[in-house]
């Protein structure tokens, strides 16, 4: 067996023959009709398809509805060309890879040993992301598309993870996660410095009014970093294969017509920010290259069906990005149509890869072969798609590539003698991968007949891709609206057979002999691949993330054993720290005019009472053994300050500490009726060893006198004219209110309220648990 | 454990009064010292006094405790409502009404503006998390005896 082994040991959908859903779970077909959500899922993608459609073919549309206004947001949605690529690909994709998931899912979960109702939460995450997808995509504003892509994210980890009872499900769903959603975070610092720059984050606006500056370089760099690790480009490419561990019908949408799309997409949307910097145009260019070199090279290296696909949408994607990074009108127009071209065929594959694994148990090319005449409908179907890949005549791919060669010899020749190698590697493996599933000696036979909805929609989208090769007009027009958007001036998009020796033929002719040389030679540079293969496994970056992801859990495993060893260490991570930056507050502080001592008059005398009072409860504090006497001199240390409160006037803060001392009395009371007699009276007997008595009374001193001149200087500070306390007294009246301080809670600091009341709410629902699983424990 | 006679005397006099207290202050907040958070802990305390004395199953039949935890999500909500509905209708996070100038309605003396029911909400939120809290810790104990 020349094939490699899988490179990366976690990956699922790996093992030649399939684990979970093996052969013996594979033979027990499972034609359980429609479920109810997939209906309702194929029913959400067909409505979405038409409506856009419908949209589309009336000139576009757009909604702008004030979001918040007071922070600029607006809900504003335009159905322009490049929202009707990217709309019309995931909601025509999705509804044909919902009908596919209608038959895949059951049949995924009965291998698996789960009910069939679990199936509505990978179509109800299915239409989350369709509908994520929507929303960026016609996403007129950056805040808002922000959270759209967020959105995606979301929905792709549910559905990456859909086997949750699997590890490698979940390590691959939480990579996924990370790695687009750490890098969403620096799409979300570029608007945000966009938004400083220019004050707004409405996109046509901003593509009216911005102007080279490396504020917006910088900007539209880190913009790009989060659209090219969405996009799966090297080096942020490795969550791809990983992601392979998801139910295919996920990998057929997500990874062909959805999330590696959004990319592209938002590369596309920001284009004219981008093309004010040709440097960043030469980075896009360098990572497609990079992309299209280790993806076509990986997928050529593969053995797992769903892995060559994968590192082939790495590769296909590189293309794109390269395509935006030559930019003008050919370069646009190439990378749209190549976008649309691809995730036809490419959406087809991964269902194709599914249906196999589903009808023989085998889940990679060494143990697949031979089945052409057993599954001839999927053959054919797949066959178009795959040559719809590898760019041959008659298909939609022709194009692609015709438009892919125009722009890069364009460009310079060795950008033309890199296409030629790029599409002579997507050649070799996708051959292969035909090939190797179709063609040869049988080698897993036939164990389960498969669904009509497990074949149709393959071949429905084999015939657009074959459609596409004859009748290219609608396709191309699509892809040219985009285009012009992409590109911020009209582009032409004209494509067509040319029976002559231009360059672009010349270059497709040389594409195809290199591939059947590659595939030819195979066997000659195999081990070369088995080595690459490998050095990317121990340095690549994956191996990165897991270092970093393990280094990252150790340090703050490290950081939480020391808070939660006991109560003092808890309670010191917190007060520690904090009292150290008060204390550095007054050190540095300037003390002119504080630490003053305020005349003493006969009227404050009842104030000096109370707090003489709490000193001598404080001090008292220290006598009592009893735990019950313990709490109540406690007590009275916040009754006596309570009633300064109140004497100073601050009848509402009085209220509080009143309760507030009473309710910790209540509490202290009811954890000592649940502490045995013994053990109180035992503890209250105990001694503390003198070596701490000395460090807890140095402890006590040191925090009194900080504290102490913390406040003394707070007090003795002249109090400014206009501050906060006077504006909130005087728009009390404002807010119907005679209570300043309820008016501060309901309404001027309303936010904080609420955020303290959830954080009482949480707390609530953890004591709960907490307490529930002690019992079951 | 049981609380003496006087104790029981005493908490079980002082319920009905707690609870007046907390809907006074509840409803006087907005022109006099008080807001959700007193009320709430007003009310949660003559419901604590009751368990110190009666202990939880007693205080179980009488009161509605296994209700807590839906009383303080219900509390949050109305707060969440409150925050978010001006949000909805395009006004800043808890925008209140009636705005500023204009003359809320009046029932006897008593305002109807929806800063009030902001604060309905965190008076329910707070009872309901401490009556939750308190049952909580109650039943644990009242497990642990039956295993012992």
């Amino acid at each position: 067996m020349d094939e490699l082994p899988p490179p990366t040991p976690p990956a699922g959908g790996d093992q030649v023959i399939a684990g979970p859903d093996g052969p013996e779970d594979a033979a027990r077909p499972q034609t359980g009709g429609f479920g109810p959500s997939a209906a309702g899922a194929i029913a959400a993608a067909v409505l979405a398809l038409v409506a856009l459609g419908i949209l589309w073919a009336d000139g576009g549309g757009s909604i702008d509805e004030p979001w918040a206004p007071a922070w600029d947001l607006r809900l504003s949605f335009a159905l322009d060309g490049l929202a009707a690529l990217y709309g019309l690909l995931a909601a025509g994709v999705g509804a044909l890879v919902f009908t596919y998931a209608s038959a895949y899912v059951p049949r995924h979960l009965a291998a698996d040993g789960r009910p069939r109702e679990d199936e509505a939460r990978l179509h109800a995450a299915m239409v989350l992301f369709l509908v994520a997808m929507v929303g960026l995509v016609t996403s007129e504003d950056l805040i808002l598309l922000f959270v759209f892509w967020d959105l995606t994210a979301i929905a792709s980890w549910l559905l990456i993870g859909f086997d949750r009872r699997r590890r490698e499900a979940r390590l691959s769903a939480l990579m996924a996660m990370l790695v687009t959603t750490v890098t969403a975070v620096l799409i979300l610092i570029g608007i945000l410095m966009l938004r400083a720059e220019y004050g707004t984050t409405q996109l046509p606006e901003l593509l009216r009014v911005a102007e080279p500056s490396t504020t917006v370089t910088v900007a539209c760099a880190l913009i790009a970093i989060g659209a090219l690790a969405k996009s799966a480009q090297v080096p942020l490419h490795f969550w791809l294969p990983r992601a392979m561990a998801a139910p295919t019908p996920v990998s057929a949408y997500l990874h062909s017509a959805a999330m590696v799309a959004a990319g592209v997409f938002l590369l596309s949307r920001v284009h004219p920010l981008i093309a004010l910097e040709p440097g960043l145009l030469d980075g896009l260019i360098v990572v497609g290259l990079l992309s299209m070199a280790v993806g076509g090279v990986l997928a050529l290296a593969m053995d797992g069906l769903k892995q060559v696909l994968a590192y082939s949408t790495i590769s296909q994607y590189g293309y794109v990005v390269t395509m935006l990074g030559v930019g003008g009108a050919k370069g646009a127009a190439a990378a749209c149509f190549y976008v649309l071209a691809h995730a036809l065929a490419k959406s087809a594959l991964f269902m194709t890869a599914g249906a196999v694994t589903q009808a023989t148990g085998a889940k990679a090319l060494s143990a697949t072969g031979g089945l052409l005449r057993k599954l001839p409908l999927l053959a054919a179907g797949s066959a178009a798609a795959a040559a719809g890949i590898a760019a041959l005549p008659l298909t939609i791919g022709f194009f692609k590539d015709e438009l892919f060669f125009a722009a890069s010899a364009q460009r310079s020749t060795e950008l033309g003698v890199a296409a030629v190698l790029a599409a002579g590697l997507t050649f070799a493996y996708m051959a292969r991968f035909w090939a190797g599933i179709f063609l040869g000696p049988l080698r897993s036979p036939v164990r389960a007949p498969l669904e009509r909805r497990l074949v149709w929609p393959i071949a429905g989208l084999g015939v657009l891709v074959v459609l596409g090769g004859i009748a290219v007009a609608p396709f191309a027009e699509l892809a040219g609206d985009a285009a012009t958007v992409t590109n911020g001036a009209p582009v032409d998009l004209h494509v067509a057979y040319h029976l002559d020796t231009r360059t672009e033929n010349l270059m497709a002719l040389g594409a195809w002999s290199l591939g059947l040389l590659l595939l030819a030679a195979r066997p000659a540079y195999v081990p070369a691949l088995a080595a690459f293969a490998r050095l990317g496994e121990r340095l690549g970056p994956d191996r990165l993330y897991w270092v970093s992801l393990r280094k990252l859990n150790e340090l703050s495993d490290a950081f939480h054993d020391f808070e939660v060893r006991d109560l003092r260490s808890r309670v010191s991570s917190v007060i520690v720290p904090a009292s150290v930056l008060v204390a550095l507050g007054v050190i540095v502080t300037p003390t002119g005019g504080v630490y003053v001592v305020g005349a003493v008059e006969r009227d404050d005398l009842p104030l000096v009472v109370a707090l003489a009072t709490c000193v001598f409860a404080a001090i008292s504090v220290t006598i009592p053994r009893q735990h019950i006497a313990l709490t109540l001199t406690l007590s009275g240390v916040g009754f006596s300050l309570a009633t300064a409160y109140a004497l100073m006037g601050g009848a509402d803060v009085a209220l509080v500490a009143v309760l507030v001392e009473t309710l910790f009395a209540l509490l202290f009371f009811g954890v000592f009726a649940l502490v045995p007699r013994s053990v109180l009276r035992r503890e209250a007997r105990r001694r503390s060893p003198d070596r701490n008595r000395w460090r807890d009374g140095v402890v006590a001193v040191a925090s009194g006198v900080i504290i102490t001149l913390v406040v003394w200087s707070a007090l003795s500070r002249p109090v400014p004219k206009d501050g906060m306390a006077e504006r909130h007294v005087a728009l009390t009246e404002v807010a119907h209110a005679k209570a300043t301080v309820t008016a501060i809670l309901a309404d001027f600091r309303g936010l904080d309220t609420f955020v303290e009341i959830t954080v009482i709410g949480v707390a609530m629902l953890i004591v709960m648990a907490a307490v529930r699983t002690r019992r079951r424990a | 454990m049981r609380a003496g006679p006087m104790v029981r005397l005493v908490a079980r006099s002082l319920l009905a009064p707690s609870f007046a207290v907390a809907a006074a202050i509840l409803v006087k907040g907005y022109a006099d010292a008080g807001d959700g958070f007193s009320a709430g802990a007003v009310a949660a305390l003559g419901v604590m006094l009751q368990m110190l004395a009666f202990g939880r199953e007693r205080v179980a039949r009488d009161l509605p405790l296994h209700l807590a935890p839906r009383v303080a999500m219900c509390g949050l909500a109305i707060a969440l409502g409150v925050l978010i509905i001006p949000v909805l209708a395009g006004g800043a996070p808890l925008e209140h009404w009636p705005p500023p100038g204009e003359k809320p309605i009046y029932i006897g003396t008593l305002e109807l503006i929806t800063a009030v029911v902001f604060d309905i909400g965190v008076f329910l939120l707070v009872l309901g998390a401490c009556v939750a809290i308190i049952d909580a810790l109650a039943r644990a104990r009242a497990a642990e005896e039956e295993v012992a």
